[in-house]
């Protein structure tokens, strides 16, 4: 493992399944101790480039490198010494038991990480002692998430992982995070729940169809800045300056207008207060997922 | 039981299967152990054979073989039943450590472990050749044991050489298969190889007794490399052998070269 500060770097990664583009030219470097929140919706190419990222499937163009080394298949056992890794559909050996499952992934390393793996034990209680088989999805998970961060890696890789977790769980997940965070772990999480991106992540790569269409600072998506303004009126409404992702719609109450609003406050209340035939009106603060759907909808390629 | 590595998981995951397919075996071997008696003859059956058409006569096999314990159990245990349903368990042992374990997405969580792809393949090829091991053995012990409910004994020389031959040539079903599997990530193509290697072999063998222009085929059959009535009465030959291993070593080689660069679903 070479000391370098950027320990995974994509350059205009590619794969393609026949004649089917699943991620393009995706590029990205992640520096040591980020928590990175890797977002999109299904089928965007998050798990793809996971794992083109760990050489489980060769990219069909681009290059990636983890801790300064070129990673390809055949050679990414070597920087997994260093990588925890978990997902939410891993499927973990059905005939052990969660033990045996436990000693079989420490068994791979080196060092003694018994005192690391104690604490992780009393912070998730997984059940250990019955075949995994027989355990349910959030106790698979448990395990898996034990098992990724036991032997205290520098990275952790981890694609959906708290899809099956219960909320205290969740809870347990995010602290875990947290306390990584402080040891100067490099975190790389694919994620559906923004809530738990916006606490814990340094920075969020969005992406879309295939490719990385945002690259921006977590502060961002916690901020969810701006309003969200809707206005039913007898008339059509002509939304303010600021004002983004307008629709307007006709129903039996009059014409519905609903708006994001990220600009001055007091233009806002002129705004409406200019307004006439208004029969309903709301204006509440933006949630994290409009903000999402608005960086998504904006789609804007990074250079 | 602490398990350190894909080798030893892979016994420990297949122990019900080994257990199984060993007993079964066992009962097989049984099964023809105890029918000698009623097959056996002296002889009076070769006019009988020599006045059948040549093809019955290759489906039926040599009477003459009945004479000799050892040749019987050459000819009606060793020479195509042992060959087709050993090799049916080779076949499924080497897809159900190979496709089955990457279908269900374990083969992709252990490769997200140190663990080298070399290692994978090879630890997984010698659990495979281990339990087959073990099988194969099941099957020498079942003779020896129920041979003396009919108060007959083999020679000794005789069984070891059937066995090793039905190890490698179980050795080389698998490692086909476990080629295609590993090499493709494909179910369909790792079954048809399997299948196709067994289906032909045992057609060609079977017919090529009583079918002129098959005969020059017969070593397109994996069995023409197993004569086990030869193999009692004349001993191992090195060309077999080499053959048999050969399969072996490079269906291997396939694997480690293929595996070691593509995609795990």
């Amino acid at each position: 493992m070479k000391k370098t500060k950027t320990i995974i770097e994509l350059k205009n990664v590619t794969k393609k399944f026949g004649t089917f583009t699943a991620i393009e030219d995706v590029s990205f470097s992640v520096e040591k101790g980020e928590i990175i929140g890797f977002v999109g919706v299904n089928g965007a190419g998050k798990t793809t480039t996971i794992n083109a990222m760990l050489g489980f499937s060769v990219p069909t163009r681009g290059t990636i490198s983890l801790f300064g080394e070129r990673v390809v298949p055949s050679n990414a056992h070597l920087s997994h010494r260093h990588i925890g890794y978990a997902a939410g559909d891993m499927e973990l050996p059905l005939h052990l038991t969660g033990q045996q499952y436990i000693d079989f992934v420490m068994s791979q390393f080196k060092g003694d990480h018994t005192d690391r793996l104690e604490a992780l034990l009393k912070q998730f209680s997984p059940q250990l002692e019955k075949k995994i088989k027989t355990l349910s999805r959030g106790n698979k998970q448990k395990i898996a998430l034990v098992a990724a961060f036991m032997t205290s890696p520098a990275i952790v890789v981890l694609d959906e992982p708290t899809s099956g977790l219960d909320p205290i769980m969740q809870d347990a997940f995010l602290e875990l995070i947290r306390s990584e965070q402080k040891n100067g772990v490099t975190i790389f999480m694919s994620s559906h729940y923004l809530q738990e991106v916006a606490e814990v992540c340094t920075r969020v790569l969005l992406m879309k169809n295939g490719r990385i269409v945002e690259d921006l600072s977590a502060e961002r998506l916690q901020r969810a800045s701006g309003k969200l303004v809707r206005v039913v009126s007898k008339k059509a409404v002509i939304p303010p300056p600021h004002a983004k992702q307008a629709t307007t719609t006709d129903n039996e109450h009059g014409v519905t207008t609903e708006f994001s609003y990220d600009g001055p406050i007091p233009q806002l209340q002129v705004w409406l207060a200019g307004l006439k035939s208004v029969t309903d009106l709301s204006v509440g603060d933006r949630t994290l997922e409009a903000e999402f759907r608005s960086l998504y909808d904006e789609g804007v390629e990074v250079k | 039981m602490i398990i350190r590595n894909v080798f030893m998981k892979t016994l420990y995951d297949k122990r019900w299967f080994v257990f199984g397919w060993t007993l079964g075996l066992m009962a097989l071997t049984a099964l023809m152990v105890t029918f000698y008696p009623a097959m056996h003859q002296d002889g009076s059956l070769e006019q009988l054979t020599k006045s059948m058409p040549p093809a019955f006569q290759g489906l039926v096999g040599n009477l003459d073989n009945l004479s000799r314990f050892s040749t019987y159990l050459a000819s009606q245990l060793f020479d195509i039943r042992m060959q087709i349903i050993a090799g049916v368990m080779a076949i499924i042992l080497a897809l159900s450590i190979s496709i089955s374990e990457e279908e269900n997405g374990q083969l992709r969580s252990l490769t997200a472990l140190p663990i080298s792809r070399t290692a994978i393949v090879v630890q997984k090829w010698l659990a495979m050749v281990v339990i087959l091991s073990v099988t194969v053995l099941g099957t020498m012990v079942g003779i020896l044991l129920f041979q003396t409910m009919i108060n007959e004994s083999i020679d000794l020389g005789e069984l070891a050489r059937l066995i090793f031959m039905t190890w490698i040539l179980l050795i080389a079903l698998g490692s086909l298969t476990f080629a295609a599997a590993m090499a493709s990530g494909i179910r369909s193509v790792a079954l048809s190889v399997g299948i196709l290697v067994l289906a032909v072999s045992f057609i060609v063998t079977t017919f090529s007794v009583g079918v002129d222009w098959l005969k020059d085929f017969e070593s397109f059959s994996i069995f023409y490399f197993f004569p086990a009535v030869d193999i009692v009465k004349e001993g191992i030959q090195l060309r077999d052998v080499s053959v048999l291993i050969g399969i072996s070593v490079v269906s291997l080689v396939v694997t480690l070269i293929f595996f070691r660069r593509r995609d795990i679903r």
